[in-house]
C-alpha cells in the first residue's frame, strides 16, 4: 500500500501545498496551542513551514518537528483565518503520515529499538 | 510531551488486536442497549462509533499517561509498553473505569435513542456491527492502518442493508461522512448525526413547557467547521426551553477543548481546556452543553479544576425536557 | 558564534535557546517574502534575560535580531547571520490603569489580546494594523505601526508614553524612558525616537501605552461612486462638515471588481468605493447616520448601505470587500499561478496628503499598462495612506519588473508631497526609498544623522544590523 512512491508523492504534495503559505501568521491568532506552547512551532504557520522544510529535505524530521506536528489539535480554527485558503489540517496530517512512513512505523510487531523522542 | 512513537505503537497495536483504541471489554460497546427494545433491522441504522462508551476507559488510560509525563522514568516505561504492544499487558489491572462515568455514557446513548424515538425516527441497532471507526489512526497519520481497519467497518455496515447511518459524535460523523467518502470507502450510505435528524423532525418532539435555565454552547470543531452542524443544537436547545448563551468564540469560530492531544501532550491539553472553560464560564450560564464525548471529558475535568459550571452532554439536557 | 551560543545556554539555560534547524528557520522569514538566516533563537522570559542576551552579544560581537510575530512587510524582522531574540514569552499585561489612562505591558503582548482585556473595562488601544490579531506591542512600537483608525487616532507614536529599553553594551544597560503621564518633558524625546526605530537602537522590554475609551456607539456607511471625482467630493464634504470618521477606507473601481469576484454579497459591488465609520453618542446615532447618507447621496453615490453598530455592519457585509484586498490579490495570483507554483503578494505602503489621493490613484493606474501588472489599490483615504498591492508568481513574473514598478510608485508619492512608507517601516525594502525621499527634500544629511544616532546607541552595530540606516 505504501512504497517509496507513496513517500515521494506525499513529499511533493506537502511541498506544493504548504509552499503556498505566505507566512502572514494570521492563523496564529486563533490557534489554541500557539499562546500556550514554547515557540512558533506550536502554531499553524510554524507547523506548515516545518512540514514543507521536511518534505523538501531541507531539514531532517527532528524531535522538534515531530513535537510540532503531533501537538496540533486538527481543530482547523486556523483555516478560518487563512487568506490563501490552505488545507492546514490536511498538511499536518500529511506530515504525520510522512513521519510514520519515514520512521518505518506500522502496527505490525515493533521490532528493534524504539528511539527516544523528546519529552517536555 | 510524551514519546510519540510509543503512543502510536500502542494505539495501532490495540486497534489491531481488539478493534478498539484502548483496552476495554467488547461488551462495553453495547451494554447500554441491554433491556431496550431496538429492532435489529431497518433502513436507518445507529452506529455509535464507540467513543462515548470508551470514554471512561480512555480517561483511566490518559491519567496513566499524564503521570508518565511527569516522571523521568515515564519515558522508559512508556517505551517498554510500546515495545510490548499493549499497555494493558503491563497495566491491565489499572484500566478499571469509574462506574459513574460508565453509567453516564450509557445514559447519554439511551437518551439519544429516546430522543430519536420522540422525534418519530425509527432506528435499528446491531451490537455485532457497532464498533470503533478508527478515527485516531487517521488523525495520527497511520493511514494504512486506518484504511485496513475502516474497510472492515464499511463491509459490516454495508451488510446490514441499511441506507442511512445515524452517528452520535462529531469524530465518527466526520470519518464516515467526509473522510470515508473522500477515500471512496463508503460510497453508498447516507450518514447523518442524530442532531440533524432531531432538528429535521423537531415538530414531532414534545418538550416540556416553560423555561429550563441557561446553557452555554461549546461547539465541536468538526461539527462546526467540517460538518456544518451549528444551527441544529441551537434550535434543539431553544425548543427544549433553554436560554442559550454564546461564549466569546462560538459557531464556526469555536475554540477547541484540547482533547485531541490529550494522549500526546497532556499538560498542554489541560491548559487549553482550562482556557476554554474560562470562556464558557464567562457567559454566566448555569450549565455548559457539549456535543462530543472528547469535549465532554476534557471540559468536565477542567471545570472541576477551575470550579466552573457543570458540563453536560447535549443529549442529556434535551432528554430531561422530554414530556414523560 | 559557537561561543555566543554556549554562553547564552549557560547563562539562560537550554530551555531558552534553540539551535534546531527547523525551528530557527521559522524565525528567519516574514510575509514580505524575504528569507534570512540565523544561528539560533533565544526566548527571553524577563528583562533580566534580555540584559543577559545584550551583554553576551556585546561580549561576543554577535548580531541580534529582535522579533515579535514577524508580520512585518518591509524586511524589518529578517535576520542575517546572528541570533533572533523572540519576545513571545514576555507576554504579560502588567497593569491596566483606567484612571491614569494607561497600561503597562511586556513587548510580546498581541494587540488584539490587549484589546480583549481592555474591552471589559470599556477601553481600547486604538492602533489597529491589519495584522493586529498577531502583531505584538513590541513589534508595533518598533515598526511605528498604524492602522484603519489612523485618520482619527494616528499611529503608535501618539500612543506610546514610555518604554524600557536594553542597550547592547557591556552591561546590558536598562533604561526607563518616558512617563506614565501624557505631559512629560525629559529632554530629548527618546521614547519617540525608539518608536519606529525597528530594533536598531535598543531592545524594547516594556511599554507604557495610552488607552482610549470605547465609543458609545458607531455608525457605518458603504458607498459606491461613479468616479473618483465624486468620491473625493464626498470626502471633502465630510471634512467640511466637521465629522471626524475613525474609519475612511477606499478602493478604486477596478480593485472593487477584482476583490469582489468570488464574493457573495447582498449588494452590487460596482464603482469607486468609500467606507465610512463614525463614533457617536448613542442619542446621536440615527441623526448622524441620516446626515451621512444624505451627504453621500448628494455627492453622487449610487449605492449606499448603512449600518448602526459594528454587528450590523458585519452582517450586511460592509467590510467584506475592503477586507478582501489581500486575499483577493492572493486568489487572483494563485489562479494565474496554477498548481505547484508559489506566489508572493507585495503590499506597498505609500502616503500622500489626502487631497492628492485622486491624482495618486490616476498615476498609479497609468503605471499598470507600463508594467503589465494587476494592481490592487486600496487604502486609508482619511490619512492619505495607500496600499497598492501586486502578486508575483515565482518562476513566472520578473521580480525586477515589480521592483521597478515600486520605485515609480514611490516617486509618485514623494512628488505629490508624501513619502515612501506610512506604517510598514523601512526595513530592507525601503532603504533606497528613504534615501530618495530625503534627497528630494534636500535633506540627505538627515540620513547621516541617523547613522550617528545609531552609533551612539549601539556602538558595535549589533542591533538589527542592515535595517533602516
Amino acid at each position: 500500500m505504501s512504497g517509496p512512491n507513496t513517500i515521494d508523492r506525499l513529499r511533493t504534495w506537502i511541498s506544493e501545498t504548504a509552499g503556498r503559505c505566505i507566512y502572514c501568521g494570521f492563523c496564529e491568532s486563533v490557534c489554541p496551542t500557539r499562546p500556550l506552547g514554547p515557540h512558533r512551532g506550536y502554531g499553524p504557520r510554524g507547523r506548515v513551514a516545518m512540514a514543507r522544510l521536511v518534505a523538501e529535505g531541507v531539514t531532517p524530521l527532528s524531535n522538534t518537528v515531530v513535537e510540532s506536528v503531533y501537538t496540533c489539535l486538527l481543530c482547523a480554527a486556523c483555516e478560518t483565518k487563512c487568506p490563501v485558503g490552505l488545507p492546514i489540517a490536511d498538511i499536518i496530517r500529511a506530515a504525520r503520515r510522512l513521519y510514520t512512513l519515514e520512521a518505518g512505523f506500522s502496527a505490525r510487531e515493533e521490532k528493534g529499538r524504539v528511539p527516544a523522542i523528546a519529552r517536555r | 510531551m510524551l514519546d510519540v512513537r510509543s503512543i502510536l505503537s500502542i494505539l495501532a497495536s490495540n486497534i489491531k488486536a481488539t478493534g478498539l483504541p484502548v483496552p476495554a471489554p467488547r461488551e462495553a460497546l453495547y451494554s447500554w442497549s441491554e433491556g431496550l427494545s431496538i429492532p435489529k433491522d431497518g433502513d436507518t441504522l445507529l452506529y455509535t462509533g464507540g467513543l462515548y462508551q470508551l470514554l471512561p476507559y480512555i480517561e483511566v488510560y490518559s491519567s496513566q499517561l499524564a503521570k508518565l509525563e511527569d516522571k523521568r522514568s515515564g519515558g522508559l516505561l512508556l517505551r517498554a509498553a510500546g515495545r510490548f504492544s499493549s499497555l494493558s499487558r503491563i497495566a491491565g489491572a489499572i484500566v478499571r473505569p469509574s462506574k459513574r462515568e460508565v453509567e453516564e455514557s450509557k445514559r447519554i446513548l439511551q437518551s439519544i435513542v429516546r430522543l430519536l424515538d420522540a422525534a418519530g425516527v425509527r432506528v435499528a441497532y446491531r451490537r455485532e456491527v457497532d464498533g470503533y471507526s478508527g478515527v485516531l489512526l487517521y488523525d495520527m497519520g497511520l493511514d494504512d492502518d486506518f484504511k485496513k481497519h475502516f474497510a472492515q467497518v464499511a463491509r459490516s455496515l454495508a451488510q446490514t442493508g441499511a441506507r442511512t447511518i445515524v452517528t452520535v459524535d462529531p469524530h465518527t460523523t466526520h470519518v464516515l461522512r467526509s473522510v470515508a467518502r473522500r477515500l471512496g470507502l463508503l460510497p453508498e450510505l447516507e450518514v447523518k448525526t442524530y442532531l440533524e435528524l432531531l432538528a429535521e423532525n423537531i415538530d414531532n418532539i414534545n418538550f416540556k413547557k416553560g423555561r429550563a435555565g441557561t446553557a452555554a454552547i461549546h461547539d465541536s470543531c468538526l461539527y462546526a467547521r467540517r460538518e456544518n452542524v451549528i444551527a441544529q443544537p441551537r434550535l434543539l436547545l431553544e425548543r427544549a426551553g433553554y436560554q442559550i448563551l454564546e461564549p466569546r468564540r462560538s459557531g464556526r469560530l469555536t475554540y477547541c477543548c484540547g482533547g485531541p492531544i490529550e494522549s500526546i501532550a497532556p499538560k498542554l491539553s489541560s491548559r487549553i481546556a482550562l482556557a476554554r472553560i474560562g470562556e464558557l464560564a464567562d457567559t454566566g450560564a448555569e450549565r455548559i452543553a457539549t456535543m462530543c464525548p472528547i469535549c465532554l471529558a476534557n471540559l468536565k475535568r477542567a471545570s472541576r479544576t477551575a470550579g466552573g459550571p457543570p458540563v453536560v452532554d447535549l443529549s442529556l439536557l434535551l432528554a430531561e425536557r422530554l414530556e414523560a | 558564534m559557537a561561543d555566543a551560543i554556549r554562553k547564552l545556554v549557560r547563562r539562560l539555560g537550554p530551555r531558552k535557546v534553540s539551535t534546531d534547524q527547523a525551528l530557527v528557520a521559522l524565525y528567519a522569514r516574514e510575509p514580505s517574502g524575504l528569507q534570512g538566516r540565523a544561528w539560533a533563537v533565544v526566548f527571553p522570559e524577563s528583562e533580566d534575560d534580555v540584559r543577559v542576551i545584550a551583554r553576551t552579544a556585546y561580549e561576543t560581537d554577535t548580531p541580534i535580531y529582535p522579533q515579535g510575530s514577524a508580520t512585518s512587510l518591509s524586511g524589518n524582522a529578517v535576520p542575517e547571520n546572528g541570533i533572533v531574540v523572540s519576545f513571545e514569552r514576555m507576554n504579560r499585561i502588567l497593569e491596566v490603569n483606567i484612571i491614569d489612562g494607561n497600561v503597562v505591558v511586556e513587548p510580546g503582548v498581541r494587540l488584539d489580546d490587549l484589546n480583549t482585556v481592555l474591552e471589559r473595562e470599556g477601553y481600547m488601544f486604538p492602533v489597529d494594523p491589519a495584522s493586529s490579531a498577531v502583531a505584538t506591542v513590541g513589534g508595533a512600537i518598533n515598526n511605528g505601526a498604524g492602522g484603519l483608525r489612523g485618520a482619527k487616532y494616528g499611529t503608535m507614536r501618539e500612543w506610546v508614553l514610555g518604554v524600557n529599553i536594553v542597550l547592547a553594551d557591556s552591561e546590558g544597560t536598562l533604561l526607563r524612558l518616558g512617563c506614565r503621564t501624557v505631559k512629560c518633558r525629559q529632554g530629548y524625546d527618546l521614547t519617540r525616537l525608539i518608536v519606529g526605530s525597528e530594533g536598531t537602537l535598543g531592545l524594547v522590554t516594556r511599554a507604557i501605552l495610552r488607552i482610549a475609551p470605547l465609543p458609545e456607539d458607531t455608525v457605518y456607511a458603504l458607498a459606491f461612486f461613479p468616479g473618483l471625482d465624486s468620491l473625493m467630493g464626498a470626502f471633502t464634504a465630510l471634512r467640511r462638515s466637521r465629522i471626524n470618521p475613525f474609519m475612511l477606507e477606499f478602493m478604486d473601481s477596478k480593485t472593487v471588481e477584482y476583490a469582489s469576484r468570488h464574493l457573495d454579497l447582498p449588494y452590487t459591488p460596482k464603482g469607486d468605493m468609500l467606507l465610512v465609520g463614525i463614533e457617536v453618542n448613542r442619542e446621536a446615532a440615527q441623526r448622524v447616520l441620516k446626515d451621512l447618507e444624505n451627504l453621500l447621496a448628494d455627492h453622487g453615490a449610487e449605492r449606499i448601505i448603512t449600518a448602526h453598530g459594528v454587528e450590523e455592519a458585519r452582517r450586511k457585509h460592509l467590510f467584506t470587500v475592503r477586507k478582501n484586498l489581500f486575499a483577493g490579490q492572493a486568489g487572483l495570483t494563485l489562479d494565474r499561478a496554477g498548481p505547484g507554483r508559489r506566489i508572493r503578494v507585495m503590499i506597498e505602503d505609500i502616503v500622500v496628503p489626502p487631497s492628492r489621493v485622486p491624482e495618486a490613484v490616476k498615476r498609479i493606474r497609468e503605471l499598470e499598462s507600463k508594467y503589465g501588472l494587476t494592481v490592487f489599490l486600496g487604502g486609508h483615504i482619511g490619512d492619505g495612506n495607500l496600499h497598492p498591492a501586486v502578486g508575483i508568481v515565482e518562476g513566472v513574473d520578473d521580480p525586477q519588473v515589480v521592483e521597478e514598478w515600486f520605485k515609480d510608485v514611490m516617486r509618485i508619492a514623494v512628488q505629490l508631497g508624501g513619502t515612501v512608507s506610512a506604517e510598514h517601516g523601512i526595513g530592507l525594502l525601503k532603504k533606497e526609498g528613504l534615501r530618495y525621499d530625503l534627497e528630494s527634500r534636500g535633506s540627505l544629511k538627515a540620513l547621516s544623522l541617523m547613522a550617528e544616532i545609531k552609533r551612539v546607541f549601539d556602538p558595535k552595530g549589533l542591533l538589527n544590523p542592515g535595517k533602516l540606516v
